[in-house]
């Protein structure tokens, strides 16, 4: 299936995020100290599910072949590197995130490498969608809707917690947060972090 | 409303990211076939449920979502320590052998 | 309304040049900026606030906090209006409205204080034996004892106000901003440690603020507090919370504290963005209690008129708030705890008359009271307060001087009223020692031990050091400023080494003008033969104690639920201890071993919209959404909830003049279109799990009853997941990708609990089989094309053969296969599977592209009149199939025996598979289990309730043998007629046995005649999707 391309003779697909119905693109607003929490979400990215072994240096040998980058072996880290963002999201599991036109590509390249060795990929590029939050309350907004101890997510760190009823992936950049969210509670967490940011003015970052 | 540290996270988590598993080290007939409908009915029904240290499964639901052991008191919901599956058993089987060794 | 009691001096936290207009029931009153209700009330000269529970007796304010048992008003009107506050912990703001919630009809008369009159007649369990017999009745009694109450009304409305919650993560919280929370918080702060510290009232400083004479380090109270703050203010690792109520104490220091937000502000600067209330979470490694303590009074005769408070009350009042309670204040005291605030009153301006049961008193103290010209009485106590409404004076009895009470009492020597003396005034304060505040010590297991000393229940400044819990000041037993301010030095000391950090208290000047304090003594009442409460809020009277120990009461627990002490919404803060200490007395036992009933969260009323936090509304729940949503929504789809998913539940068609059909109509036409022509479902809500690994194959073995060492790549099967007791717990359709490769799909409800399943099989039992399983849930939007037109409409998007040569042909593409191709020029993987029987395909696609993929269908069947149909219809056309539902048909007590499913189960499969042994347990083969089958009704219009309970005879004259019950029941439009699946006893026997094959279904009063048949209403030999 993943040689399969799109059609776009005959047809014409449109993709749609699962906050499409908010509309937040049209309310961007360049950033300002009025508003203690900014937010935008990084639309249509592409997504990989990585398994596999870190204890196997194949294995690790063969995902830096494809990438370029080394995995991120330790408990909750994330390497940054060109167009990737890897976050280690248990000993045995990563996710890949990068620009959606790069996905396939990546996919093939992995599989290729990991030919013969005890791995999973797999594209969730459909499942996920990804909110950048920043600004100078956007901590206290987090921390209306996760029991995690924010004061430990430093940069460059990667947790799974819980958001809400629901649960969330977080990692932490230099000047701000990455929810990563299953297209299914995209809807209930950004209307959880809306209404946890209300009280500092939430607005819609123009990046 | 406790505190459990995740050794695959290697990090101190609230307890609202876990899932409750069960009680640990019951392990699974070689050969279901041969044990009797008591011993099978055990297996499947008769868990420990006591009052004090307890050894028992808890998933990192939110997290990494793989099991760990934790080792708990029911009574004051104390944690003594909590380890990866096969950590744990060593320090169950020592826990096991020594308790063993004092009777004697 | 002329503010007669108000007082101008220099401390005064009162700010008299911003006056407030506000209302208390129905009458206009001005109070000012920094007023409680309490305070602005007492200004106003109202005496009369409340009236009592069970006696209705008139009742004013006792207390300034959060211990007053007698002043509960409705704050508010309409959605915002909140009852049961205690006025004095209600800051005032321009415009507050206010009422009583009790006294009915009227707070001036009240029908009960005509049962003062009687009172003999109504001691502690009057209401369990007068209203037990005849049982019957005990509503209606319930309903007029509870508007006799006296608690507040809830709204009715909705809440209009919003809450949430905050998760807080510190190394250090200090909870009581007094004295020494505030010095605990400075050096903890100072350390670099992170701090929280955090206090109930408007402003930090606890009793400091009611205390302005005192010194610290040279400078006033008041001084030494600001800077503090100041500091504190200026440390970035301090955070400090005011009007937070610390009221739960958890497992490994999880703090739990409402911070109210908004409610001391007039509502016209209430921020609509902000919160009423939030629920602080805050898990600490150290947490330090300087939670104080409440005075306690004496009980004596009478000591209910309004106009008794206690001591540090009406030194708060005047020192704090500006309100003299009285012109002529009678003070009665067992402690020199009592005795600044007596200097305190009488150098205001107040004529005081002071009453010590002591015979001795300090020689300092004595010449200062000379000085200020008051009354001094020692060795009396008060045994009765003259005057109904108000007071007007109070009997002083001199007490017997030789020992002390508790010592005479053991030695059987009753108490002896040797002179007395009447004193005129119109203010009672009593002090009889302080009660350490110490339940967020005891909420987790934590218990307090008696102090001779301290003549209270006091907590260990360090003895739970080792769960991080410390404890400072008063709530520890010492209650002179002096050595508390020094013993939590000591202590936070302690706290800061056990973190690492360094104290520099070495640095601070902690001198305090403090007189030594002289022993208390140990009394709790004073001898009298008239009504002496203990308990306020539920009177109960120290001759209700006697009584419950006369009973043979003798657990304090007991006394406690018999009484009713302690019990309402100030949980006995005031009353407790004198419970305690007067149930010892009655019990012949000392005190510690008499013991404290258990301290409980919350400390303090919590609102149900604290608790709730963001968890209303549309955050009540999460609801997921599939891709999908934006079609569904505009074909105006009904829906229901499934696991937490919102699915289409049926399409109400809506004619030209504007008539919505109903489910019946719009299920009866969506069922027609897929068996006729063509429908569609959102089937994206199923699970589905990728598994990949070489050892794949065993894995399925193992967790599913059905075998799976043969399907080939490109093939699809139904799979049956058991547990291990041999029940049925899930099922889907699992396709062969590769011999490696499988994509497993479960149940909507079931598939986070299965993926955690197979995880924990894995992890546990088999980490030596090498797969890796991962939910793909998300990613997959998947549409079920489902009817006799779906082949061609399918076709018509994909039509492009160069990209995906997906061949259609029956031949080619057949019934449980699955293939790649593109559909509407999006990749796709399509499985021809069928959960209705019909020729189906159900179509995946990245859900990025659902919604779209979905509309081009639609727009591809539309010569087809296609359908959207939702859950409703999709259980109509499984019913006809005989297709069970898991969670329907089954409810963990069924075996795939039971469902006449043999065919699912693999006994030839090497590894014994999940529940394959429980399968021959002797319960589980028995052959007259509750089994699956079809139920036809005598009168086909008749569709049976689900759960009906299936019995052999129409005569319901008990006992009736049930034989199961009713599981599934439709109309199916297709068949003309009801049909139902149920589970009966020995079902697969009766089925076939003419003779025996008749049951009734009994449901609401009605017995319904029907026949045992096949589960399989259409299409048994299964022609329809196979075309």
């Amino acid at each position: 299936m993943s040689n399969l391309e799109l059609n776009l003779s005959q047809f014409s697909p449109v993709m749609q995020t699962p906050l499409q119905h908010f509309n937040l693109s049209a309310k961007q607003e360049k950033m300002t100290d009025a508003k203690g929490v900014w937010a935008h979400e990084m639309a249509l990215l592409g997504y990989i599910h990585l398994r596999g072994n870190a204890q196997n240096k194949d294995f690790l040998t063969a995902v830096k072949k494809a990438t370029g980058v080394d995995l991120p072996t330790a408990a909750c880290s994330i390497s940054v590197a060109s167009a990737i963002t890897m976050l280690n999201l248990s000993p045995d599991e990563w996710m890949l995130i990068c620009p959606r036109e790069q996905r396939a590509g990546l996919q093939k390249k992995l599989e290729a490498a990991l030919t013969g060795i005890h791995s999973q990929v797999l594209d969730s590029s459909g499942g996920y969608t990804s909110v950048w939050l920043q600004g100078k309350q956007a901590t206290d907004a987090l921390q209306h809707c996760t029991v995690y101890n924010l004061h430990a997510l430093t940069p460059n760190k990667v947790v799974g917690t819980t958001f809400g009823k629901a649960s969330v992936i977080i990692y932490r950049l230099d000047n701000g947060f990455c929810l990563v969210l299953r297209r299914s509670f995209a809807d209930y967490i950004w209307r959880y972090l809306a209404r946890a940011a209300a009280p500092y003015g939430l607005g819609i970052a123009a990046l | 409303m406790f505190v459990i540290n995740c050794p695959h996270c290697q990090e101190a988590r609230e307890e609202e990211e876990f899932h409750y598993e069960g009680e640990a080290f019951i392990a699974r007939p070689a050969n279901p076939e041969a044990e009797t409908d008591d011993a099978w009915g055990d297996y499947l029904f008769m868990k420990k449920n006591p009052k004090g240290w307890h050894w028992e499964m808890w998933n990192h639901a939110t997290g990494c979502r793989k099991i760990l052991v934790a080792k708990r008191n029911t009574a004051n919901h104390a944690i003594a320590g909590s380890w990866t599956l096969s950590e744990a058993r060593k320090v169950y089987d020592k826990e096991q052998y020594d308790a063993e060794q004092a009777t004697k | 309304m002329n503010s007669n009691n108000r007082i101008k001096h220099q401390h005064s936290r009162v700010d008299l040049t911003k006056p407030l207009n506000f209302s208390f029931n129905g009458k206009s009153y001005i109070g000012y900026q920094g007023d409680t209700l309490a305070s602005a009330l007492l200004a106003n000269g109202v005496k009369v606030m409340a009236r009592s529970f069970k006696y209705g007796r008139p009742r004013g304010i006792v207390g300034a906090w959060a211990e007053e048992p007698n002043c509960l008003v409705q704050i508010d009107v309409g959605a915002k209006t909140t009852p049961d506050l205690k006025a004095t912990q209600v800051e005032l703001y321009e415009g507050l409205v206010a009422g009583r919630t009790s006294g009915w009809p009227s707070l001036a008369f009240d029908l009960k204080s005509i049962g003062g009159h009687f009172s003999r007649f109504m001691p502690a369990g009057f209401y369990y034996k007068t209203f037990k017999w005849p049982a019957q009745f005990w509503p209606l009694y319930e309903h007029i004892i509870r508007r006799a109450a006296g608690y507040g009304s809830s709204p009715i409305e909705a809440d209009v106000e919003t809450y949430d919650h905050k998760h807080h993560h510190t190394d250090v919280l200090v909870v009581g901003g007094g004295a020494t929370g505030l010095l605990a918080a400075l050096l903890a702060g100072r350390s670099g440690a992170s701090v929280i510290l955090l206090d109930d009232q408007s402003e930090l400083g606890g009793y400091l603020l009611s205390s302005p004479n005192t010194t610290i380090g040279g400078k006033s109270a008041i001084e030494w507090r600001d800077n503090v703050i100041t500091e504190l203010q200026s440390l970035p690792n301090v955070q400090m919370l005011t009007r937070t109520t610390a009221f739960g104490l958890h497992d490994m220091n999880m703090i739990q504290a409402v911070e109210l937000l908004q409610d001391h502000l007039p509502h016209n600067q209430r921020k609509p963005a902000q919160r009423r209330e939030r629920l602080h979470r805050i898990r600490a490694s150290k947490v330090v209690l300087a939670t104080g303590a409440f005075e306690r009074p004496l009980v004596f005769g009478h000591n209910d008129v309004p106009g008794v408070m206690t001591v540090s009350a009406i030194a708060t009042y005047f020192n704090r708030y500006g309100v003299a309670c009285g012109q002529h204040a009678l003070i009665l005291t067992s402690n020199d705890g009592a005795y600044q605030a007596v200097a305190d009153l009488a150098a205001g301006g107040l004529q005081v008359t002071l009453a010590d049961v002591r015979t001795e008193i300090n020689p300092a103290w004595d010449a200062r009271f000379k000085q200020l010209g008051i009354d001094v009485y020692l060795g009396f106590g008060i045994s009765e307060v003259f005057g109904k409404t108000t007071v007007t004076g109070a009997r002083l009895s001199k007490l017997n001087p030789t020992n002390a009470m508790q010592e005479m009492l053991a030695q059987g020597v009753k108490l002896r009223v040797i002179n007395q003396i009447d004193v005129a005034c119109d203010i009672v304060a009593s002090s009889g020692g302080l009660s350490p505040t110490v339940h967020l010590f005891c909420h987790d297991g934590g218990r307090p031990t008696w102090s001779d000393e301290s003549l209270a229940f006091v907590v260990s400044a360090n003895s739970r050091a080792n769960a991080g819990i410390y404890c400072v000041g008063a709530v520890t037993g010492v209650f002179g400023l002096q050595a508390g301010l020094e013993k939590a030095v000591e202590t936070t000391n302690e706290m800061l080494n056990s973190l690492g950090k360094n104290s520099t208290a070495s640095k601070l000047n902690l001198t305090t003008n403090e007189i030594a304090r002289s022993p208390a003594q140990a009394i709790y009442r004073i001898p009298t033969n008239k009504k002496a409460f203990v308990d306020f809020q539920n009177d109960v009277a120290v001759t209700d104690i006697e009584l419950a120990v006369r009973e043979n009461f003798k657990s304090i627990e007991h006394i406690k639920r018999y009484t009713a002490l302690g019990f309402g919404t100030d949980q006995g803060k005031l009353s407790n201890v004198n419970g305690f200490a007067i149930s010892a007395e009655f019990l012949g036992k000392t005190i510690p071993q008499v013991g404290t009933t258990t301290y409980r969260p919350a400390y303090t009323p919590v609102s149900f919209g604290a608790l709730a936090g963001a968890h209303v509304n549309d955050t009540f729940e999460p609801r997921r959404y599939t891709a999908m949503q934006p079609s569904h929504e505009k074909y105006e789809a009904e829906f229901e909830t499934v696991g937490n998913w919102m699915r289409p539940w049926y399409f109400p068609k809506t004619s030209e003049n504007m008539h919505s059909e109903d489910m019946h109509a719009a299920v009866n036409r969506e069922c027609l279109a897929a068996r006729n022509s063509v429908a569609m479902l959102d089937a994206s809500t199923l699970g589905k799990i990728d598994i990949q690994g070489r050892d794949v194959r065993e894995f399925l073995n193992r967790v599913y009853s059905n075998a799976w060492s043969q399907l080939a790549p490109g093939k699809c099967r139904y799979g049956l997941m058991l547990n291990e007791a041999g029940m049925v717990m899930d099922d889907g359709v699992t396709a062969c990708i590769t011999d490696t490769h499988f994509l497993m799909t479960t149940t909507t409800g079931g598939a986070a609990n299965v993926l955690n399943w197979l995880e924990k099989w894995h992890q546990t039992e088999w980490p030596e089989l090498e797969v890796y399983m991962t939910s793909v849930t998300d990613h997959w939007a998947t549409a079920a094309l489902v009817g006799p037109k779906s082949r061609e409409v399918l076709a018509k998007l994909c039509n492009d053969i160069d990209l995906s040569p997906i061949n259609l042909s029956p031949d080619a593409f057949k019934f449980m296969d699955w293939r790649d191709g593109t559909v509407a020029g999006v990749p796709a993987r399509i499985f021809r599977i069928s959960f209705s029987g019909e020729l189906a395909y159900e179509i995946n696609v990245d859900a990025s592209y659902g919604n779209y993929v979905w509309e081009e269908l639609m727009q591809a069947g539309a010569s087809f009149d296609i359908t959207p149909y939702g859950t409703e219809t999709m259980h109509v056309l499984r019913a006809e199939k005989g297709f069970i539902i898991v969670g329907q048909e089954t409810d963990g007590s069924v075996t795939p025996l039971d469902l006449d499913m043999a065919w699912a189960v693999s006994l030839k499969k090497p590894f014994s598979f999940i529940g394959k042994r429980s399968l021959a347990r002797s319960d589980t083969v028995r052959t007259d289990r509750k089994q699956l089958v079809g139920l036809l009704t005598e009168d086909p219009t008749i569709v049976l309730k689900e759960g009906a309970q299936i019995i052999n005879s129409s005569n319901i004259l008990p006992p009736v043998p049930m034989f199961g019950h009713v599981t599934s029941s439709y109309y199916s439009a297709f068949l003309g007629r009801s049909i139902a699946l149920a589970l009966v006893t020995d079902g697969l026997k009766r089925r076939d046995d003419p003779a025996n094959n008749t049951i009734y279904a009994w449901a609401e009063g009605k017995a319904v005649k029907a026949t045992i048949v096949s589960p399989v209403f259409v299409d048994a030999e299964g022609a329809r999707h196979n075309v």
